[in-house]
């Protein structure tokens, strides 16, 4: 928990990739300080190029959101509530008396390796697989750039790069540090995360050790605190699970992801119906001349 | 108790060189240990001057590092935070019918600089004897050089030495803002006067007679044009 430092699993190394263990990034934005440090360590790592430099004027948040060139995006959050059990001032001027809550949140956004992933499922290519620790590669190598894993990500992660960065058309989203990890390292994000705020592990000490958390922060006053792991949604839960104060929408997190293909059968079904009634409808014609 | 601190050994409080309040503690209402350097182009706005009326404060981002001299030039860092800006409360900028990321001007008595406005509730007004006194917020890492550029916090400033170690404050001064771009060329020297006269008083400092009365002052705190 808090207060153990370089003793967490952010540091150590680790065989998970040869164990075939399943792993994960459980965040938590209590601890998370805004430092963007994850972003650029990725970028470092990951030779991402940059896309521009655009003030966007949204709190400190100049990155937006994921894309081709943006693995991991540090959400930006001012919101007119009580933070915990933080003391609320109540002076504030043109309101008049009574409290005024106010509260700055910070989440690390992240590719969510979806159990169920709508593009993997998606790419007609073969070029996003499954990896053994269950996270989802795109093979840029063997990617045709399609678009259509774009289309399909629930969480609008995955995107195509534009011209004229390196390696433009083809899709690109965080990649685990897949490369990393085959060496034993934790992926970059995790590794320089200085609050460990981005905890990498075994998904199912993530799982007990965010249930936790969420206990924990709940008794110290957190009532809004819950967990955003949607396993009960065609999604099937992800392997980047994040802790967030009040509402998923307000961290465009969908509330119910739903992968794409779960619309195949009702859509062939109609697609039938409607082939089935075409044909009725000619050799009807055709009867009545 | 700390040895060879020249202002100390308690603490206790002065205003900054340019405040918008005179001190209510004591009669004199800056550090007297304090070393101001005096000339023409650096000179302080007297407490509650009206054409400053807005405290403006200076700080630094975590994407960037001193004045950005490096971070500027690093892609991966500029990227992050990419262009002036001044934060402001939604009071303040409803008052000058400011929008989120409309370009305003920062003006002090030693400059003016263009910055978009950030607005924001992080950003409260302070109650000072009673008046509210808004705050304007500056980071400090933009320059003329680099990937991203903006206008230069440092043009603002005084220059003074804190006692102690001689660095300038630079985390509470006084100012105005004007909606709109900054002019440039020989517009920017124009605006200028308007906003702060470029002629001003002899007295440069508010409390220059009343403290250095019959001293040559010390150091190279006097060696300004104008200082005799």
């Amino acid at each position: 928990m808090i207060g153990e430092g370089t003793q967490s699993t952010n540091q150590r190394r680790h065989n998970y990739l040869q164990e075939n263990v399943e792993v994960g990034f459980f965040t938590d934005p209590t601890v998370c300080i805004g430092c963007k440090a994850c972003e650029v360590a990725c970028k470092e790592w990951n030779e991402v190029p940059d896309d521009g430099f655009t003030w966007l004027g949204n709190s400190y948040d100049n990155t937006g959101h994921l894309g081709a060139s943006t693995w991991r995006h540090v959400l930006f959050l001012e919101q007119d509530r009580q933070k915990g059990s933080q003391i609320v001032s109540s002076h504030s001027l043109g309101s008049g008396d009574g409290e005024d809550p106010f509260r700055w949140v910070f989440l690390s956004d992240v590719c969510k390796h979806c159990e169920e992933a709508g593009c993997l499922e998606a790419c007609p290519t073969g070029a996003i697989v499954r990896t053994e620790v269950g996270s989802v590669l795109v093979q840029n190598d063997v990617c045709n750039g399609c678009g259509y894993c774009v289309v399909s990500c629930p969480f609008g992660v995955i995107d195509r790069r534009p011209q004229p960065l390196p390696d433009a058309g083809g899709a690109f989203k965080c990649t685990f540090c897949y490369d990393r990890q085959k060496s034993g390292l934790p992926p970059a994000c995790a590794k320089v995360c200085p609050t460990e705020s981005i905890v990498f592990g075994r998904l199912d000490d993530l799982r007990a050790r965010a249930t936790q958390r969420v206990q924990q922060l709940r008794e110290h006053g957190y009532a809004d605190a819950q967990l955003y792991d949607p396993i009960d949604t065609s999604v099937r839960g992800t392997h980047a699970f994040f802790l967030i104060l009040g509402e998923p929408e307000a961290y465009g997190l969908p509330p119910k992801p739903q992968v794409p293909t779960i619309h195949l059968k009702s859509a062939w079904t109609a697609a039938f119906a409607t082939a089935i009634g075409a044909l009725i409808a000619t050799l009807c014609a055709f009867a009545f001349l | 108790m700390p040895k060879g601190l020249k202002d100390g050994p308690f603490p206790t409080h002065y205003e900054p060189l340019e405040s918008p309040v005179s001190n209510e503690l004591y009669s004199h209402d800056t550090n007297p240990a304090e070393q101001w350097f005096a000339r023409q182009e650096n000179r302080f706005a007297p407490p509650g001057d009206p054409r400053f009326p807005y405290v403006l404060t200076t700080y630094r981002l975590t994407e960037h590092h001193t004045a950005g001299g490096m971070s500027r030039f690093l892609s991966h860092l500029a990227k992050l935070q990419p262009e002036m800006f001044a934060e402001i409360s939604p009071e303040l900028a409803t008052q000058h019918k400011i929008n989120n990321a409309d370009y305003i001007c920062v003006v002090t008595l030693r400059g003016a600089i263009e910055a978009r406005a950030l607005v924001s509730r992080r950003i409260r007004p302070l109650a000072l004897n009673g008046k509210t006194v808004h705050q304007v917020a500056l980071p400090y890492h933009y320059g003329t050089a680099g990937l991203v550029r903006g206008g230069a916090a440092n043009d603002l400033l005084t220059i003074s030495g804190e006692p102690n170690v001689t660095i300038m404050e630079a985390k509470a001064l006084t100012c105005n803002i004007v909606p709109g771009r900054l002019p440039r060329g020989p517009a920017f020297a124009e605006f200028l006067n308007k906003y702060a006269p470029q002629t001003g008083p002899t007295i440069l400092h508010p409390e220059e007679r009343s403290f250095r009365k019959g001293q040559s002052g010390g150091g190279h705190a006097h060696e300004g044009k104008t200082w005799m």
